[in-house]
């Protein structure tokens, strides 16, 4: 059984069909990509899959669960964490409070024995506190973990973002143009971290715009294009497919 | 020559630094700490202030003020979650305060029960109601969120006007006791004093509490992006309403305590421009701050009473004193004087520097 599958799902919006029929599957354990020239509708895969976005139809199976019309939060819940397109790091908390904040749902406590410090939150916090710090020693961010979260570098704040789905400890892991506006030296880093999140047991599922790093690094790679699934498989297959090459050159073209 | 001009720079530098390091102890943290600590030295100093206060100023009026300012402080402590942590606007925080308050006169004066059960009955009451009325309007967001609190206080006004027989009506309630505990009566304004600053010590340490736990970040994240919040399984709606909740009992603690102090529950006391008048503290005091309210209802509270003596000039200084703050403050009192002063001694020191450099 696959951990996530996508059945025929179709979003529209005001008649500009983002997703026709898409049908793909997420083998547990491995790295998918999916990649596609800008507009084909892979930002809005995620967004339907997270909850943030209805789909108009289809279906969504994360572990054999029907999570289509579940909210944000319940999904997340479930175990998939995701970074987002734009930087969704908290600026106004701290570096190492934004990992905290990852583990939110792993954490006991609610408004009262909160706010009156029982022991077992004084425990928690402390143990949180440790292993937010190991993560931050896994993303290289260790020595920063004090700092303003605006105050990092954009890079490494893209690091942060995907640290802190990490913290929830997730399943699936989806990560929307991870290496978009990093240097190259960052995006082999980021690259050496991906593999050594699916070493740990968590699936990744990226999204791509520049497909070089997702062709290295994946095991299976998706390509949409104009909300159509136009080929699916191992990378060194998939790129040479004749429908995948014209959609790139085409989309080349049309920057150009 | 050079010599000598390095080791004035020095003791120049050192009484820089000095006035700093005693500034950083007064003033609250300009930084953005990870939250840890639940009493820092400099909370030690405010402590000391606020005991010692009524002892070194021993004036009745004073006194009065202060307790008031002390229950405008826990009114806009609730709110400050609401508004400063959560980012949510609430202008309907009156009514949580007039529920307190009505609560409190109703079940002391109608049914004899001690004020001490009074006072947690109105916050449970105020909560409630926080409760019913936040489940559905508080799916709503930014300017609409701002209009449907704004509604809830002019409906309770009209609910309070309309039921003599529960509320008294315009006319309100008389002859509220004091507040005691154990036989022990806070019957003047210097006892007032302590019982009212005592309480909002305690809320100030829950809400320290909050603001360092898992709560508080999840607060501080869906005010932010609420996106990333429900990404990483935060119940948003759910937060929402709990810290609409919290916000609204300390409401309650607080219109408890001004109906005892006040002996009288009216109208008159909740409307909207009181409302307003809260989160104008907040906002003067400084929103991402638990001090910034208090300093903003302590503040606010002496302006109006000052401005009192003007008479018929005291609104318009009122207005232009608000709009300057806002101008030079704008992230609140609080949060905006120590980096003003820190800035600015920090210039002299570079501008004595350069001077000196350039002999």
């Amino acid at each position: 059984m696959p951990l996530l599958s996508v059945e025929k799902l179709i979003k529209n919006y005001d008649g500009v069909c983002a997703l026709n029929r898409v049908s793909l599957r997420v083998d547990g354990g491995t790295i998918k990509g999916l990649i596609g020239p800008n507009g084909a509708g892979k930002s809005t895969l995620f967004h339907v899959i997270t909850g943030m976005e209805r789909p108009n139809s289809g279906k969504i199976y994360f572990k054999g669960k029907d999570i289509t019309l579940l909210e944000p939060y319940e999904i997340s819940r479930l175990g998939v964490g995701r970074t987002f397109q734009t930087l969704q790091v908290w600026g106004n908390m701290t570096v190492v409070e934004n990992i905290l904040t990852g583990m939110h749902k792993r954490l006991k406590g609610g408004f009262f024995s909160s706010g009156f410090w029982l022991p077992w939150i004084k425990r928690n916090e402390e143990e949180a506190l440790k292993e937010a710090k190991e993560t931050l020693e896994f993303l290289g961010l260790l020595g920063r973990w004090s700092w303003p979260a605006f105050q990092l570098s954009f890079g490494e704040q893209k690091m942060l973002e995907m640290g802190r789905a990490l913290a929830m400890k997730p399943e699936l892991l989806l990560l929307d143009e991870p290496a978009a506006g990093l240097t190259p030296a960052e995006v082999k880093k980021l690259a050496e971290k991906i593999c050594k999140i699916k070493q740990f047991g968590t699936t990744v599922f990226i999204v791509e715009h520049h497909s070089s790093m997702v062709m290295e690094i994946a095991d299976e790679v998706a390509v949409l294009h104009n909300g159509k699934l136009i080929a699916e498989g191992p990378p060194d297959v998939v790129s040479k497919n004749s429908q995948v090459i014209e959609a790139y050159l085409r989309g080349k073209e049309s920057d150009a | 020559m050079v010599e000598e001009d390095s080791t004035k720079l020095r003791k120049r530098d050192l009484l820089f630094t000095g006035a700093l390091w005693l500034l950083s102890l007064i003033l609250p943290d300009p930084h953005l700490p990870y939250r840890r600590e639940l009493i820092k030295k400099r909370d030690l100093f405010y402590l000391g202030g606020v005991l010692l206060l009524p002892i070194v100023w021993p004036s009745s009026h004073v006194h009065h003020l202060m307790v008031l300012a002390g229950i405008y402080a826990i009114l806009a402590l609730g709110l400050s979650l609401f508004l400063g942590y959560a980012g949510q606007i609430s202008l309907g925080h009156a009514a949580f305060f007039g529920i307190g308050a009505y609560t409190t006169a109703i079940l002391t004066t109608r049914y004899g029960i001690p004020p001490l059960a009074a006072f947690w009955a109105s916050a449970g009451v105020a909560a409630i109601f926080a409760y019913l009325i936040g489940r559905p309007i508080l799916k709503l967001k930014g300017y609409f969120l701002a209009l449907a609190t704004l509604g809830f206080v002019e409906i309770f006004l009209v609910i309070v006007r309309e039921t003599p027989d529960l509320t008294g009506g315009v006319i309100g309630i008389f002859g509220v006791p004091w507040f005691s505990l154990g036989g022990f009566q806070f019957d003047t304004y210097f006892k007032q004093y302590y019982l009212v600053w005592g309480i909002l010590i305690g809320l100030i340490l829950f809400s320290k509490n909050l603001v360092r736990s898992k709560m508080g970040r999840a607060l501080l994240a869906l005010a932010t992006s609420e996106d990333a919040a429900s990404s990483v399984g935060i119940n948003v709606v759910q937060m929402k309403v709990g810290i609409f909740v919290v916000g609204a009992a300390f409401a309650g603690f607080a219109g408890s305590l001004f109906a005892c102090v006040m002996s009288t529950a009216n109208p008159e006391a909740f409307s909207l421009g009181f409302s307003v008048l809260i989160v104008m503290m907040v906002i003067l005091g400084g929103m991402g701050n638990l001090y910034g309210p208090i300093a903003g209802a302590i503040f606010l509270t002496w302006l109006i009473d000052i401005l009192g003596r003007f008479q018929e000039y005291s609104l318009s200084i009122y207005g232009l004193i608000l709009v300057l703050l806002l101008i030079f403050f704008p992230d609140g009192i609080g949060t905006r004087l120590n980096i003003r002063l820190i800035y600015l001694i920090s210039y002299w020191g570079r501008k004595k520097r350069r001077e000196t450099k350039e002999i």
